[in-house]
């Protein structure tokens, strides 16, 4: 449905179209955290009867509206402030989710909606019915933002400017509403003024061309006008205002740089890059940067590392690092690389609506990848494709799927694509970030597999078809109707690749766009001596969640003896067995060197083959064309010919990875070879470490020589004369860099025959560190120590307890001793002279943690709650509230996921709030079927609450906060909560009466959920039942879900302006269906075709019920509001009252 | 008594010369010898000059003024001849040397070829050879060392070793390798661990053993008003050290390598040379001030004047 309407352009859901909107602020008051300002939109109605006008507001304060000078009533509503509004007894996530979901679609602008809607005054009605310009003035302020606008203020001494203070936008997808109201969508594009009046020792840094800069009459400050006459949708606008240092970049003047004071010297360093990236995605595009200048500005606090907005780019002033650094400078690079990507592709060329996004993602994701082929060279290209594919087919596998472009029925459809979800992926702000993060991921690959498809120059000519189109409905005016061509649709693109290459991608995008999960391939072979055939045997697992079949051709690679050849196999339906015929006899040409692949003829030793068979190995879709997870059985020795001699760098990881079930000397031999031949990639190399530990203590018993990488470390980088004490540090070489910090990490985690670390490794290791000394080399050794300590950290062992007794100095053993002697230096050295992003920090803190977990010293959170607090560095925060986390885990601590849980709730910076919720996902202290003091029904209310209400201002928070109720809790209602009253109720409609429903999930949750969780497509059908009945039953509930649809549409009629009534009748149709039908499309998937009319008409019913209990209720909330409408920016604005009979709210004030 | 009168007239005029060797007179060793050989020489000239000029005898006390004259005037001209040379740094003095000397002493040199070609001048045999007279040694301890190439022969020798040498009283500095690199590695160490034990015991801690807190002291982690800045901008010491290991080198380097790709590949030529102009104008001066003419950067604009508005 989605594709034909994109065949016939872009079809706004609003009845007017945006052409010019102005943005100014006037005040900017850091002290107090307040932004006072207006927007003023020029929209042009599209429909005659436009008597009411929808736009995206949170957090403002909204003072006056006024439409061509003309006063405006508006109601401000909503719902996703409180998600539930009752007191429910359920807690039941599912019931959550959809609520949500239904709430976020009451605001959509995607489907029309908002939160703020204007009437147009009865005076203007002609005018509009004329279709003639209408101007939307509107007056606001913020006070206190919590989301969408961060202020950063340090407390100390002096002027604002002198501080450091700054503030930025921010946000998770569309969230430019938290700070000015606007149509927040990405398909609705206008040109833009911005004017921002700020401090004169401030920098306002925004979107488009600064046109002047003028002192305000006293001179004390300033005025930024900037004009953006490039097309841009609201959710592309951002803004930075702070003392920033200004570096106009020397080789490209249009482009400025944007960084806090006193770090010019590393601004200049980190950007001095920059221009080779924009000549790279010139060159590629064949287009111009769409922007006549490019700002990128470097904050505190970042929400994001990386965030691109038209013309400019917010990033983390964490990314920002002198010359002195290794380890940062290319993770620096890619995240500008990604943000100037994203300026093309998300910024320049918008989406038309959420489920194109992945086309902009992929895009972008994609020429991201072949810039980093070219700077970063292909091995490394190919590892991170291999990592990418690695993680979305993990994440795939785990969480049962990630759909690129989800296709909603207008409410009709019964199936919900995501129904393996625990959240509804309708919207991009009810997505968990991790799958939001996994759908970019995805993205790129897949456009990656389209060019596999129609080749790479194709590929190309399709984004500067996209860009070219796009560049000249930009120079269009609005009257055009051009600007449409701006923005990107699935069908567009796909519309553009058959144009461009003549070829039908159709199958590809319907396996892995149109549809979720990746395909997982079980391979094994043998060789028939007689035919001297290959007999592979491919199975696929498509029943567990997350995968899917596939059909299709599959590149088998198989090396011989006489070369590598390619066959494309046919995967169908039934075919398991393929026959591969091989070209070379087994031994015939002994004496001859071996072809590979790339052209190269080796010499091999091939003692270790076996004599009747001339394969030497195999590799199933080498080129990762597919998305999937491969299992392959061959031989060790297989695996260890592929290691050596395989010249891919993919296929040399996989060798590694399998040869850890093959823990024997040949193995053995392969990594150490490869570890010391300089030529292999260093990943690949680094990889082998670990792999080599991991041997040598399976391997324990017949383990031969010293510790395994041991004299490979003294030979390398020791002394040849004292072969104990390392090397002066030089990091020149960055490839040996890499190796000499990770050996010693791999090394520490070999094990004796005791399951300790050998005395021998860890006094070695010690010795890394006494003689340590980096006064020559030219790099920092930060990274370099930190990973030392994490070496120390990883010998540590379980300690041995005699009868539990409490952990003393007195007791503790020798060798963690000297480690805790080096960590306590360490991190006091930190004090004194503090370490590039205070690394070593990190790893100690994260040492301790484990000494602490492994009962060698006693187990206290006091030390990193201390680190934890506001005013570290953001990474020793992390590595602390990480080890808090840990040890709410271990402990079983209640006191310690309340001060987490506040901290969710208060701390200054997002992006901590974000990571606690994250990691409390990810290690959490219990899960859903586990028993634990922790789960009780204070926790169950507080985490409810939290997403229900206490994290409306950042949607990523709210959707962490959704994920950890979903590990803790699960999808049903929680298993802590007491049982209701009630055993049994009474059924009215279906006169049955049947076990209160809120008590089967409980009892059916320990059997019922892992199948539930494992089987989509089969819900039980006790399940099922269950659920229907509860939301028949519990009507208040119900109620909820509509309520907020509800509740604007009650107040919409009444706004209603007169009008025939046939025609009054279709357009209260027309307003009504799409939101009502959001939440029936939740429901109705239970509810048979015949219950569905009865079940409209009930709601029907009930919403004439709720007029009522609404008034009731909201004036109750209205006299409460008015007591605390200082507080309360949307206490006048919320109120029905307010809306209807004060015209100009501001009145009020 | 015109020779007498004319006599004291000299004595006036060269008072220094009779000082230099009034203590060699009272002895009688190898070193008078010598001396008076020369002298008896001068007396023989001052004699016949004398004659030459037509005096038929004089007086001893005369003659011995006289010589003491010639002598004085002889050994000035040799003294500040001498100075003349070394000034101009040379060993030798040179013709010119004594023509200035004569100068200086007010002799008009024309008259000396003249004087020399005279006719009626006498020759005088020359003085009897005898030996130089030899210093006495002084007590020697040990061999005196010879210069080092790098001072020339003519300074004069090195004083005797007793003179100046020392007896060390520290050891010989190590030179191994491996105790270098303990040694350094044992001392940083130690500094370290003394310099943290000393802020800890001046500062709050934290420690991770309840019942001990002196024997792992950690610093207490106190929050920055600014956290960044610390754990961004390099510590002074890797500034230093930064400049020391002399990282222009690669730098130079990636700029050379830069500069010229980016103007080949770029298609307006002569913007980018004003931009590599300018570029290195940028590395010079931090100052933007100079750049501003050139560089057209909204954001490096002066700021506007309000405009006065009409209404008011």
């Amino acid at each position: 449905m989605n594709r034909k309407k994109g065949d016939k352009g872009f079809e706004s859901p609003r009845p007017y179209k945006l052409t010019h909107q102005v943005v100014c602020i006037n005040n900017i008051n850091f002290q107090r955290k307040s932004v006072v300002g207006y927007v003023e939109l020029t929209i042009f109605p599209t429909v005659a009867n436009l008597n009411r006008i929808k736009l995206n507001s949170k957090q403002c304060r909204i003072y006056r509206v006024r439409v061509n000078d003309l006063e405006a009533a508006f109601i401000y509503n909503d719902p996703t402030l409180e998600v539930c509004h009752h007191e429910s007894k359920q807690r039941n996530l599912n019931y959550f989710s959809n609520a949500y979901a239904a709430a976020v679609s009451a605001v959509d602008p995607d489907a029309g909606n908002g939160e703020l809607c204007i009437k147009v005054p009865s005076e203007l009605w002609k005018h509009v019915d004329e279709l003639k310009v209408l101007k939307v003035h509107i007056n606001f302020s913020l006070d206190q933002p919590k989301g969408g606008l961060h202020f950063v203020v340090p407390n100390m001494e002096g002027s604002m400017a002198e501080r450091g203070a700054h503030v930025f936008s921010c946000g998770y997808q569309n969230s430019t509403r938290f700070w000015f109201p606007c149509v927040d969508s990405y398909s609705e594009l206008c040109t833009w003024k911005l004017e921002y009046t700020v401090d004169a020792a401030m920098v306002a840094v925004s979107n488009g061309d600064l046109v002047e800069t003028v002192y305000t009459h006293d001179m004390r400050k300033k005025t930024f006008h900037y004009m953006l006459a490039i097309p841009t949708a609201a959710s592309n606008i951002s803004l930075a205002i702070g003392p920033f240092e200004i570096l106009v970049d020397p080789y490209m003047h249009e482009v400025t740089h944007f960084c806090l004071p006193q770090l010019l010297p590393l601004l200049k360093h980190t950007t001095s890059y920059l221009h080779e990236v924009f000549e790279f995605y010139e060159e590629i595009l064949t287009c111009r940067y769409p922007y006549s200048c490019f700002k990128t500005v470097f904050i505190d606090e970042a929400y994001v590392e990386v965030a691109a907005y038209a013309s400019m780019s917010i990033f983390s002033t964490n990314l920002l690092h002198s010359a002195m650094i290794i380890d940062e400078t290319p993770l620096t690079r890619r995240c500008l690389a990604q943000a100037l990507a994203q300026q093309f592709f998300g910024c320049f060329i918008s989406r038309m609506s959420w489920s194109d996004e992945w086309v902009l993602k992929g895009i972008s994701g994609y020429i991201y990848g072949l810039w980093m082929k070219k700077t970063f060279g292909v091995n490394e290209y190919r590892h991170w494709i291999k990592q990418e594919l690695d993680q979305i087919v993990a994440y795939e596998l785990k969480t049962g799927g990630v759909l690129l472009h989800p296709i909603f029925g207008g409410g009709k459809e019964k199936d919900n694509p995501a129904s393996h979800l625990h959240f509804s992926i309708k919207h991009p702000h009810t997505l968990s970030w991790e799958y939001y993060t996994m759908f970019q991921c995805k993205a790129h690959l897949v456009m990656r597999l389209i060019e596999n498809r129609i080749s790479m120059e194709f590929m190309l000519q399709v984004f500067n078809k996209l860009l070219s189109l796009a560049s000249t409905a930009s120079s269009q005016k609005f009257q055009s109707h051009m600007w449409s061509q701006m923005l990107v649709s699935t069908s567009g693109f796909l519309k553009s690749i058959s144009n461009v290459s003549g070829k039908d991608i159709q199958p590809l995008i319907k396996q892995w766009v149109d549809q979720s999960g990746v395909v997982k391939f079980y391979g094994s072979f043998a060789f028939n001596r007689k035919r001297n055939v290959l007999e592979l045997e491919i199975k696929q697992d498509y029943t567990s969640p997350g995968t899917q079949k596939y059909v299709g051709p599959l590149k088998v690679t198989v090396q011989e003896l006489d070369g590598s050849f390619n066959h494309t196999l046919q995967i169908e339906e039934n075919s398991l067995k393929h026959d591969i015929p091989c070209h070379s006899k087994s031994r015939r040409n002994k004496k001859k060197k071996i072809p590979l692949m790339n052209g190269e003829e080796v010499d091999m030793d091939l003692s270790a083959m076996d004599a009747d068979s001339p394969l030497l190995w195999i590799r199933i879709d080498p080129d990762m064309s597919v998305l999937r997870k491969v299992e392959f059985e061959q031989s060790d020795f297989m695996w260890q010919y592929q290691l050596r001699y395989e010249r891919d760098v993919v296929a040399q990881e996989e060798a590694i990875l399998a040869l850890e079930k093959f823990p024997t000397p040949a193995s053995r031999l392969a990594l150490t070879d490869i570890l010391e031949q300089e030529q292999c990639f260093y990943r690949v190399r680094m990889l082998a470490c670990f792999c080599l530990a991991k041997i040598a203590n399976s391997m324990v018993s017949t383990w031969t020589g010293p510790p395994a990488m041991k004299s490979l470390f003294t030979r390398m980088f020791c002394c040849k004369t004292c072969p104990n004490i390392v090397k002066t540090n030089n990091f020149m070489n960055f490839q040996s860099y890499f190796l000499q910090k990770t050996m010693p990490v791999a090394m520490a985690l070999l094990r004796d025959v005791h399951n300790l670390c050998p005395k021998e490794v860890l006094m070695f290791i010690l010795d890394l560190i006494k003689y340590n000394d980096n006064r020559k080399n030219k790099f920092s050794d930060n990274y370099y120590r930190a990973e030392l300590i994490d070496a120390l950290a990883n010998s540590v062992t379980p300690a041995v307890s005699v009868n539990n007794e409490v952990r003393t100095l007195d007791n503790l053993n020798p060798d963690v001793r000297l480690i805790l002697e080096e960590i306590t230096r360490f991190l006091n050295m930190e004090k004194l002279l503090p370490s590039y992003r205070h690394t070593i920090t990190v790893s100690c803190l994260k040492a301790i943690r484990v000494l602490q977990k492994n009962g060698h010293v006693p187990s206290d959170p006091a030390l990193f709650k201390s680190y934890a607090e506001y005013g570290h560095f953001v990474d020793v925060r992390i590595a602390a509230l990480e080890a808090v986390v840990d040890y709410t885990k271990v402990d079983r601590s209640y006191e310690e996921l309340q001060w987490l849980l506040t901290m969710v709730q208060n701390d200054p910076v997002p992006y901590i709030r974000h990571k606690i919720l994250d990691m409390l996902t990810k290690n959490p202290p219990f899960t859903k079927n586990m028993e634990s003091p922790l789960c009780n029904e204070a926790l169950v209310d507080q985490l409810w609450k939290l997403m229900n209400s206490g994290t409306s201002h950042d949607w990523r928070l709210r959707c962490g906060a959704v994920d950890l109720y979903f590990t803790l809790f699960g999808l049903s209602r929680p298993s802590c909560l007491p049982l209701p009253e009630l055993g049994l109720v009474l059924n009215l409609k279906e006169k049955k009466a049947v076990l209160n429903p809120t008590i089967i999930p409980e009892s059916a949750a320990n059997n019922q959920e892992p199948v539930n969780a494992a089987n989509n497509h089969g819900q039980p059908v006790v399940f099922q039942n269950t659920f229907s009945n509860s939301q028949e039953e519990e009507e208040i509930d119900m109620d909820t879900v509509h309520d907020s649809q509800a509740f604007i549409y009650h107040h919409l009629n009444m706004l209603e302006r007169p009008s025939t009534p046939g025609k009054e009748q279709s357009s209260g149709e027309v307003t009504m269906h799409p939101v009502s039908a959001a939440p029936l499309s939740v429901f109705s998937k239970e509810s048979n075709s015949s219950k569905h009319s009865d079940h409209h008409h009930h709601h029907h019913h009930e919403h004439k019920k709720k007029k009522k209990k609404h008034k009731h209720k909201h004036k109750h909330k209205h006299k409460h509001d008015s007591k605390e409408k200082e507080k309360d920016p949307f206490a006048f604005s919320n109120s029905p009252a307010s809306a209807r009979s004060i015209r100009s709210p501001s009145l009020s004030d | 008594m015109r020779i007498a009168l004319y006599g004291s007239k000299m004595a006036d005029t060269a008072p220094g010369g009779s000082g230099t060797r009034s203590g060699s007179k009272h002895t009688t060793t190898p070193a008078d010898n010598y001396y008076l050989a020369r002298r008896r020489t001068l007396q023989v000239v001052v004699s016949s000059l004398l004659t030459e000029a037509g005096f038929e005898s004089a007086e001893k006390a005369a003659v011995e003024t006289l010589t003491e004259m010639l002598q004085s005037y002889i050994s000035e001209i040799g003294r500040s001849a001498k100075s003349y040379c070394e000034h101009t740094a040379r060993t030798q003095p040179t013709l010119s040397d004594i023509v200035v000397t004569l100068v200086e002493m007010g002799f008009n040199v024309e008259t000396l070829p003249a004087y020399a070609k005279r006719s009626q001048r006498m020759v005088i045999t020359a003085p009897p050879v005898t030996n130089q007279p030899v210093t006495p040694k002084a007590l020697t301890a040990g061999q005196n060392k010879p210069h080092p190439s790098h001072i020339p022969g003519y300074f004069p020798e090195f004083p005797d070793p007793h003179t100046y040498i020392k007896t060390p009283t520290y050891r010989e500095p190590v030179s191994d390798y491996q105790v270098l690199r303990e040694k350094a590695a044992s001392q940083r160490r130690d500094v370290e661990r003394a310099l943290t034990r000393f802020m800890a015991k001046t500062g709050e801690t934290q420690s991770l053993f309840k019942d001990d807190v002196s024997t792992f002291p950690l610093i207490a982690a106190r929050p920055f008003t600014v956290p960044y800045l610390t754990a961004l901008l390099p510590s002074e010491l890797e500034m230093q050290q930064m400049e020391e290991t002399d990282s222009s080198e690669q730098d130079d380097q990636t700029d050379t390598e830069n500069l010229p790709l980016h103007m080949s590949t770029d298609d307006s030529g002569p913007e980018k040379e004003n931009a590599s102009v300018l570029q290195q104008n940028t590395s010079l001066s931090g100052s933007r001030n100079g750049e501003e003419n050139m560089i057209d950067n909204p954001y490096l604009r002066p700021v506007k004047k309000p405009k006065i508005r009409r209404k008011k």
